[in-house]
């Protein structure tokens, strides 16, 4: 393997363009697109420039359609660029890309990599083969896995036998088995609870702190970016509009929470004893009979006392704590011109 | 190198694995297999009772046991061009592109796999309803090693084929069409419905140089009229298409990868 260098990624003036044929609705504009097809050019990464250093945890962000899982996939040689530059523990991953696969795991949360009939066991001793592991380094790896990630239990299963997060522990071992430098995850907690959660993402941040592991993660889930990651990029229509630390963004942007409640009773707006809405700090978003959302700065106030005052003084069915929409923290971002 | 040939021997493995873990499957696959040859024999039965004991140089015994062979080598792998092409629009395919293997030799491990279990079935009830009906053959039990070597380089053909039209889909996301008109060029062309011989002289000459024809009519017609003089011709005609065939997926492959548009975020 070449050299390790301090920063293991290096991604420089990244453009990643797509023709995307246009086709008008109906019938006639199939058979226009039959004939005459038309084409329009996507720019879905815009001239990305960043880097990485060993070890680091950083947290890839963006709403759908912004370009991260396509500058993921450049990283990983999947996808090669139309014009930039990219290095990923000193390999090119688009001329060097079965070199580079031995030194990096990737984890797809939508698209699984274990065996779907067989159990986990199975995939694991085929991917012991595919990265020519040495027996006995391989099995003393994978009871040292399995150990952590405590699958024991289910790991001579059938894959499609498994809830998701057992599966998600499996999918995570499968690509930790042959010690990777740098780790790929995409949406690695998606459809889970929070306990699951939980547990996964105190598993990543113990295979990064005992291992040196580099990992790049890219979530909808602003609360595994917030738990795990040092780093934070925020990707925009192909761009970078953030980047920098996770702590700080959580200072300057994530200020306020929102919180849904369904009432019981029908009622014009929620109650809340010694608190009144519409004081700076606090303001309605939407309500309707039964359904009301408020949104909290939580400088000025604490979510747990808001939360106490409203469950206090309403009969409620549901209530619920959201983080603002993403879109909504990087259309703050544009407001502060970073 | 020996870990290198591991991994893909291990795929082939999990494939056999995999598709043993669906008896019920496998079993209705025999059947309907079965039940193919049940129609064929029929069919047969009926054109061979109009006149002659020999068609196309055929008896009927021999052109029932021809199919058997047929039906089993053409159906037994998998769909490459159908899998390859989900793989692509689901965006599952990223899973293989980043590990370090040979995207074609996993897959030709995968599908090797898979097609000798499907195979062994398909030519078992085949063979179990041809015996009861027809009845059977003189075998050369010692041929049967040599038969052997020209069906898996007839399968290793027919990936070669489908591979080379899977990898299309990385450039237009939907190759069914492509494989649907494989298969019915290899149904006709590839002598998997009858022996090559029935066609028009001129037809049958130029069929018998194209690669369809060594998938399934070289080797079932081997299995019925073995001569050595036929095997050599047989696997050096195997070997040059499959030479051929390597150098097109290579060269198509590493253009077709670069074009690659993978779905799903």
């Amino acid at each position: 393997m070449k050299e390790v260098m301090k920063e293991v990624i290096k991604v420089q003036d990244l453009i990643k363009e797509f023709k995307s044929k246009q086709k008008e609705p109906g019938l006639r504009g199939s058979f226009k697109s039959l004939f005459a097809p038309k084409y329009k050019i996507l720019k879905a990464v815009d001239d990305v420039s960043f880097a990485v250093k060993k070890g680091e945890i950083v947290g890839f962000i963006g709403p759908n359609g912004a370009g991260k899982s396509t500058t993921i996939k450049m990283m990983t040689g999947i996808l090669f660029p139309t014009s930039g530059k990219i290095e990923v523990l000193g390999y090119n991953p688009q001329e060097q890309r079965k070199k580079l696969a031995y030194y990096i795991g990737t984890v797809f949360g939508q698209k699984p990599q274990l065996w779907y009939h067989l159990p986990a066991i199975d995939t694991f001793n085929l991917f012991s083969k595919i990265y020519e592991l040495d027996k006995k380094e391989y099995e003393e790896r994978l009871e040292y896995l399995v150990k952590i990630f405590q699958v024991r239990g289910f790991l001579k299963q059938p894959v499609r036998k498994l809830s998701l997060g057992q599966r998600m522990r499996c999918e995570l071992i499968a690509s930790l088995l042959h010690k990777p430098k740098v780790l790929f995850l995409d949406e690695p907690t998606i459809g889970m609870d929070l306990i699951v959660k939980k547990r996964i993402r105190e598993l990543i941040q113990k295979m990064n702190r005992e291992e040196d592991v580099t990992i790049i993660l890219t979530s909808h889930d602003m609360e595994d970016v917030e738990q795990i990651c040092d780093r934070l990029i925020i990707i925009n229509e192909g761009k970078i509009v953030y980047d920098g630390s996770t702590k700080n963004i959580r200072e300057k942007y994530l200020k306020y929470k929102i919180i849904r409640v369904i009432l019981a009773e029908k009622a014009s707006s929620l109650k809340m004893s010694s608190l009144k809405i519409g004081f700076k700090g606090m303001k309605v978003i939407s309500k309707g009979k039964f359904s009301h959302e408020i949104e909290v700065d939580t400088t000025k106030y604490s979510i747990q006392d808001v939360v106490q005052k409203i469950i206090a003084s309403n009969t409620i069915e549901d209530i619920t704590i959201l983080d603002p929409p993403i879109e909504e923290i990087i259309s703050r971002i544009f407001k502060k011109e970073i | 190198m020996i870990m290198g040939f591991a991994k893909y021997w291990e795929a082939g493995k999990i494939s056999v694995n995999t598709r043993l873990n669906y008896g019920m499957d496998l079993l209705a696959h025999a059947l309907l297999k079965g039940i193919y040859i049940f129609i064929f024999i029929n069919l047969w039965g009926v054109v061979y009772s109009q006149g002659s004991n020999l068609i196309a140089g055929f008896t009927l015994n021999m052109m029932i046991w021809y199919l058997v062979m047929t039906e089993a080598v053409v159906t037994s792998p998998r769909k490459i061009v159908e899998v390859i092409g989900e793989k692509v629009q689901s965006g599952e395919i990223t899973n293989s592109l980043t590990k370090p293997y040979n995207f074609i030799l996993f897959e030709y491990a995968n599908s090797m796999g898979q097609a000798i279990i499907n195979f062994t079935t398909a030519f078992i009830a085949g063979s179990i309803i041809a015996g009861i009906f027809i009845g059977g053959f003189h075998i050369q039990w010692t041929t049967l090693p040599l038969v052997a070597i020209v069906i898996i380089l007839g399968l290793t053909l027919h990936f070669l084929i489908m591979a080379l039209l899977a990898i299309f889909s990385f450039w237009i996301e939907d190759a069914k069409a492509l494989n649907f008109i494989y298969d019915k060029v290899v149904f006709v062309l590839g002598g998997m419905l009858a022996p090559l011989e029935i066609f028009p002289h001129w037809l049958e000459q130029i069929t018998k140089y194209l690669p369809f024809s060594y998938i399934a009519y070289y080797p079932a017609k081997l299995w019925v009229q073995f001569s050595m003089n036929s095997f050599w011709n047989v696997i050096v005609g195997e070997l040059v298409w499959i030479i051929v065939l390597i150098i097109t997926l290579v060269i198509v492959y590493h253009i077709c990868i670069r074009n690659i548009s993978i779905n799903g975020g």
